[in-house]
This record gives structure tokens, C-alpha cells and sequence, in this order.
């Protein structure tokens, strides 16, 4: 067998597989060269593994454990995910409190009517052609009037309110006067109906199986009267 | 991300069962890199590295064994971050000289001398088998070669230290 110097280090570390290891001792036995070479690895094994660590300087350790505590994950990043979860809660909760979606609506309310003409999607005055808008686009709407109290119904559009949701929201209004309807695409935590103030307009909360309509105005009078036009099936005939 | 532990542990945990080890990391990062300053420098990168890794290290395996992989990689793009500077600053030797460290005795500070004129690559094998006493089958995930590769670089650094501890020293 020829000298194979590399296996003799394989053979001095005791990394050999065992046919291996026994090929390279009987080679051994009889190659003074590689007996040589396994002597003098041997002895700078046992050499380098006397030989004295170069010690590290005494702040080291100390400043190895600061280092890792300045990656620890402080407070803020466990704190951050909680927080977004109770936001979140909140947020959920608020979307079913006809309280908090009575405030929504009336900040659309008043932030619509700002504007000289309402920025409406659908511009008209016939009830049914405002309806089918909304029905083309997935929207069942109740049956409304065209006219209720002497506010003309004056155009429509879907509206994003605060808490994200996107509502269908019908203008009426005269000279000085202004009523909004809403329709928004959930129930809320509302037994059948909720009457308040916010932001001082006049609200009403009207539930309905998988809706809530949301009628908005200046005079409790007019909410009271498109109140209970939808509530009355007759609501679409008045013109 | 494999074993998953609870984040408050893991810091604890680490710092318990990695730091005790610094010192033959230290020892280790500074015969590779020959000067104090880029040895702390990387054992400090290899403990941050561990750390932010710790959930991929898999309980009961060697966790210095583990640590080893770590500052060789460390190493490795330390290397290759520096490589072209060192060019134009100095000229590039293999193994950068010691300074003699104090205590020493005559045989001990010609050994360390003489290892460092090893090439590094085959002076890392040396220093992790003969001095940390890692397996070839440690070595080899350490390094991410094969086992043949091992031998072969422990084969070739035996023989130039055995060769740079006849040469007189420079």
C-alpha cells in the first residue's frame, strides 16, 4: 500500500471508519515515514492542546452580557402587539356601539353638507332611480321617500366613515334644512331603535336583521318624520 | 423558526448556558484574527449572532460546537468586508503576528508564533480540533465542508506548523 499522509492524520485523530483504521495501522507497522509523521502530529496535538488560552481582558464578560441586553426585546415591542390587540377590541366594540356609530355619522353628516352642494356619486331626485343606483352596486336599500317634510332628496353616494366602513348615504335638504340617511351594512348592539344627539344633530338608530339605518338632521322633527317613513312600508309612494 | 421558547427566557437562557463559553471563543477569535481589538469585535458579533439564532439552535446538540459556526461565518464576511482595504493600507500576510503575550513561557510563545503563520484556513481546523477538541463531524458542520476536507486541512496545517516551529522566527 502507498502512503496515504492524509488518512494517517484521519488515523491519529481517531476519525477512521475501523477497516480504514486497521489498513493504516498495518501500513504503519511497516512505513518508518508515516510512523514519523503520526508521532509528530501526535506530539503537536498534545502540544497545542497545552498550550495557555490568551486571556481575554477582565471587562469583557461584562461587556458581552450588556451588549445582549441591549437586544433583549424591551418593553416597548412586548407592549406594542398588545396594545394594537386592544385597539383592535376597541375598535370592534365600537363598530357594534350605537353611541359611538351614532358620532360617526353625524361627522359625515356635517361634513357633507359643508359643502355648498353635497358631494353626492348619483345626483337626483326620483327615490327609485337613487335606489337602483345602490341595487346595481350590491346595496339593498330600504324603501325612501323623494320628499319628506318639505326636504327634497337631492343625490346619493357611498360614503367611508371613520371606522372604516363604507355606508350608503342619501341627501335631503331645502334652503336650511338637511337630512341624511344611512344605511349601514351591519347590526349593531341596538334593541330596535335608538334616538340621541351628537355634535348637536339629531340621530336615529333604526335596527334592522343584518342593516342599521342612520337618519341624521339639524331638527329632531325631521328625523322623526323620515323615521317613520321608512318605518312605513307606504314610504316609497310619497313623492 | 423550530423550538419556539417563551422571548423573556430566551435572553436568560442564552446568556446562561452561552456566556461561560467566552472564553475559549475569545481565545479561538483571537488566534484567527491576531489582535485583541478584531477578537472582540468578534466574539461580540458571534454572541449577537447567537442570540438573534438561538431559536434555530437545537437543545442537546454541542452549543459551542454551534458558537464555532457562528464566528467562522462572522469571520468569514468580516474578512470579505475588510479584504480590499487591507489591500491598499498593508500588505496581506496569513497569519498576522502575535503579540507575545506576558506569561508565556520560550516553547509556549514559539508555538503560538509559529501557529500563526499558519494559513488560516488550515489554522482554524488546527486550533478547533487540537486546541477546542471538536470532532471532525463538529468541524465539518462548523465550517460547512466535508469530513474529507477536514482531515485533509488538519493534515496540511500539522505540517506547515511543524515546518514554521523548525524555521527560525521572524
Amino acid at each position: 500500500m502507498s502512503c496515504q499522509p492524509e488518512l494517517v492524520t484521519g488515523y491519529v485523530d481517531g476519525a477512521l471508519a475501523v477497516d480504514e483504521r486497521e489498513r493504516i495501522a498495518a501500513h504503519l507497522r511497516d512505513c518508518a515515514e508515516c510512523r514519523a509523521q503520526a508521532d509528530q502530529e501526535r506530539m503537536i496535538r498534545a502540544r497545542l492542546r497545552e498550550l495557555p488560552p490568551p486571556e481575554p481582558r477582565p471587562g469583557l464578560e461584562n461587556d458581552l452580557r450588556a451588549g445582549l441586553r441591549r437586544r433583549r426585546p424591551g418593553r416597548l415591542r412586548v407592549l406594542l402587539p398588545l396594545a394594537a390587540a386592544a385597539l383592535a377590541i376597541a375598535v370592534l366594540w365600537l363598530r357594534g356601539s350605537p353611541a359611538a356609530v351614532a358620532r360617526v355619522v353625524v361627522f359625515d353628516h356635517v361634513k357633507c353638507f359643508r359643502h355648498e352642494r353635497p358631494p353626492a356619486h348619483i345626483f337626483s331626485h326620483d327615490a327609485s332611480e337613487v335606489g337602483s343606483w345602490f341595487g346595481n352596486q350590491g346595496t339593498s336599500m330600504p324603501q325612501f321617500p323623494a320628499r319628506i317634510a318639505g326636504l327634497v332628496l337631492e343625490g346619493a353616494r357611498y360614503c367611508p366613515l371613520l371606522d372604516g366602513t363604507s355606508v350608503a348615504h342619501v341627501y335631503y335638504r331645502d334652503s336650511h334644512r338637511h337630512v341624511s340617511l344611512f344605511v349601514i351594512p351591519r347590526a349593531l348592539r341596538l334593541e330596535t331603535e335608538l334616538t340621541t344627539n351628537a355634535f348637536g344633530r339629531s340621530v336615529r338608530l333604526l335596527g334592522r336583521e343584518d342593516q342599521t339605518l342612520a337618519v341624521v338632521g339639524e331638527s329632531g322633527d325631521d328625523v322623526d318624520k323620515l323615521s317613520a317613513a321608512l318605518l312605513t312600508r307606504s314610504a316609497s309612494v310619497v313623492r | 423558526m423550530g423550538t419556539l421558547r417563551p422571548s423573556g427566557d430566551r435572553e436568560e437562557t442564552f446568556a446562561a448556558e452561552a456566556l461561560p463559553l467566552f472564553r475559549a471563543l475569545y481565545a479561538t477569535a483571537r488566534r484567527l484574527t491576531g489582535n485583541v481589538q478584531d477578537a472582540e469585535d468578534l466574539v461580540q458579533e458571534t454572541y449577537l449572532r447567537g442570540f438573534r439564532a438561538f431559536d434555530r439552535f437545537e437543545p442537546g446538540t454541542n452549543l459551542r460546537a454551534w458558537l464555532y459556526s457562528i464566528l467562522h461565518n462572522a469571520r468569514t464576511d468580516a474578512l470579505r468586508k475588510r479584504r480590499p482595504m487591507r489591500i491598499v493600507d498593508e500588505p496581506v500576510e496569513d497569519g498576522p503576528a502575535q503579540a507575545p503575550e506576558q506569561h508565556q513561557l520560550g516553547a509556549e510563545l514559539d508555538l503560538e508564533k509559529a501557529l500563526a503563520r499558519v494559513p488560516e484556513v488550515f489554522r482554524e481546523a488546527l486550533i478547533l480540533r487540537d486546541i477546542e477538541e471538536l470532532s471532525y463531524e463538529e468541524i465539518a458542520r462548523a465550517l460547512d465542508i466535508p469530513i474529507g476536507t477536514v482531515m485533509s486541512r488538519l493534515y496540511r496545517g500539522r505540517a506547515v506548523l511543524r515546518q514554521a516551529l523548525q524555521e527560525p522566527t521572524v
